[in-house]
């Protein structure tokens, strides 16, 4: 399989009052598309830079970031990929389905045909009949899926995705976790996904990257190979191990315990 | 509160401040009260205080002892209709401005920097300086073969002075105002700093316009009548305000009609505001602001 993204050397500095701050230090990573990577570390991994350095919203100190073959600057004006905040970001201004046309819009295409495309992309994340409704007339989750079907708008080989059921309670965010699966399933769309929950990176991903802190680096990929995923996924034993070996991974060499999963945290 | 209770209240407050204007002219000391030199209270001799009907009587009696001449409501009106025409001009010019100094302030930060400390700054000059400067300025104007500088334009000018601090101000934080997760996300879709202002930053703003639109109106209305004040400008209720001043002694109720003309005036340009705002301002967008626009729209 083709790389989607490729990082090499990836490394990001900031410069604050108290002194430089390294985000991300030598970090190395391949993508193929279409897999589900999760990206999953302790507060201030760098996790959410390594994200917005794939997006371009950063540009990094050094290294490089090829998304699908092109450098991601490249990539960010093709508008090759789609991306999904903590806080749906919806535009309270705009019906639900105008929000989904939104990057649509913002790329040229005809009103009747983005109209259309849009009302598919509602029905694809279950949300068909509510285009007409204003975004704070939804519940979080419904908020968030309408999120998610605006990044699918441009159809994008890749989706980023910062902490999307962050703020949503337990039961919606495994119904949407199920639900995200199948839409990438359907779509074939590469993901990579920043959380700090170890069970919904086991549960959602092809492969599990897990990040230490200061600096910001790739601790181990963990590969998660179930062969198929539903509810009954988070009972098996294959599941279990797999949240074990991730954890473990997190906890670091013996001896030196991260602080993992706990709080929010801040890009 | 339904619409007639509140319009009733509003009545029975206007009703109370005839009743009381009109009990300290029955009961109250004649040469007014004084504490150390200091007069506390107004004397309630009619001169200084005429009554209620007296003011309407003169509303209605002739501006000047010509048979057929119009009374001096109409006069009061008149000169109203007309500071309101100036007003409203210094109010859209202000507000054109106001926007104009906002939008690329918003996109340099630099600018923001060096210009808005100066539009703050601007509003502490008094009207009463810059009104004959503006006046001289528009007098050396060409506008054109049979176009020249007519006062009242000075007089909108002025008016648009006081008009655009408030609106450059709260357009700026309405510019400012979207979450930098939704300029990512336009930033994400390479969009072009045009449409990140059309489709973003403007409708955001709009909360954040509205009430500095309204504090806006009223400052110009304030700036017209100083303006037409100052420079002497004919054909407007300040120019009445000063000329019935002057009749005091021979007519005092003819000031106070001016007075009622003026805040009538002020009502008047409030309620464009509200509907405006009513109007720019649809359901939909009134609840979108993450952070509230502060009432007025000004740092304290």
């Amino acid at each position: 399989m083709s790389a989607a993204l490729q990082i090499s050397g990836l490394r990001q500095t900031f410069t604050t009052a108290r002194g430089t701050v390294h985000a991300l230090a030598d970090v190395d990573l391949d993508v193929p598309a279409g897999s589900f990577v999760s990206l999953i570390g302790p507060s201030g991994c760098g996790k959410s830079t390594l994200l917005r350095c794939i997006a371009d919203l950063v540009t990094p100190t050094a290294g490089q970031v090829l998304v699908g073959g092109k450098t991601a600057r490249q990539a960010r004006l093709d508008r090759d990929y789609g991306i999904a905040f903590q806080a749906a970001g919806l535009l309270g201004w705009r019906s639900v389905l105008r929000n989904v046309e939104l990057p649509l819009e913002l790329q040229g295409v005809p009103r009747a045909r983005r109209r259309a495309r849009a009302a598919e992309l509602l029905e694809l994340v279950g949300l068909a009949e509510v285009g007409r409704m204003r975004p704070e007339e939804l519940s979080g989750g419904m908020q968030q899926r309408v999120a998610i079907a605006r990044a699918l708008a441009t159809e994008p080989p890749l989706l980023l995705m910062d902490e999307p059921f962050g703020a949503l309670d337990e039961m919606t965010r495994e119904r949407l976790q199920t639900e995200l699966l199948a839409i990438c399933a359907r779509t074939a769309t590469t993901v990579v996904f920043v959380t700090h929950s170890i069970a919904e990176a086991v549960f959602l991903s092809s492969h599990v990257v897990v990040m230490s802190a200061r600096p910001g680096r790739i601790v181990r990929v963990v590969d998660v190979d179930l062969p198929t995923r539903g509810e009954g996924t988070r009972q098996d034993p294959a599941f279990f191990a797999r949240l074990t070996e991730v954890r473990e991974a997190l906890r670091g060499p013996a001896g030196s315990p991260v602080a993992a999963g706990a709080g929010t945290e801040d890009r | 509160m339904s619409a007639a209770r509140r319009a009733g209240a509003a009545l029975l407050g206007v009703a109370a401040l005839l009743l009381l204007w009109e009990a300290y002219r029955a009961f109250g000391p004649l040469q007014g009260v004084q504490l150390g030199g200091e007069r506390v209270l107004p004397r309630a001799d009619p001169r200084s205080m005429p009554g209620v009907l007296e003011v309407l009587r003169e509303a209605v009696a002739p501006e000047v002892a010509v048979p057929g001449a119009h009374s001096v409501a109409v006069a009061v009106l008149t000169a109203a209709g007309g500071t309101l025409r100036t007003a409203l001009g210094g109010w859209l010019l202000g507000a054109l401005v106001g926007v104009a100094l906002a939008v690329p302030m918003q996109r340099l930060r630099l600018l923001e920097r060096a210009v808005l400390p100066w539009v703050v700054l601007s509003q502490t000059v008094p009207v009463i300086a810059i009104a004959p400067l503006v006046a001289g300025w528009g007098g050396r104007l060409r506008l054109g073969a049979d176009a020249v500088w007519q006062p009242w334009m000075s007089v909108v000018v002025i008016s648009a002075f006081l008009a655009f601090c408030p609106v450059a101000v709260g357009m700026l934080r309405g510019l400012h105002s979207p979450a930098p997760a939704a300029v990512e996300l336009f930033r994400s879709c390479a969009a072009s700093h045009r449409q990140v202002l059309l489709r973003l930053r403007l409708p955001a703003s709009l909360p954040f316009l509205a009430p500095a639109l309204r504090l806006a109106a009223a400052q110009a209305v304030v700036g017209a009548i100083v303006a037409e004040i100052s420079t002497g400008t004919r054909g407007g209720i300040g120019r009445l305000l000063v000329t019935y001043a002057q009749q005091a002694t021979s007519a005092p109720g003819r000031l106070y009609v001016a007075i009622l003309g003026a805040a009538a005036l002020g009502l008047v340009v409030a309620g464009l505001a509200t509907l405006l705002d009513a109007a720019v301002l649809r359901p939909g967008l009134r609840r979108t602001p993450r952070r509230r626009p502060a009432p007025g729209g000004l740092p304290a």
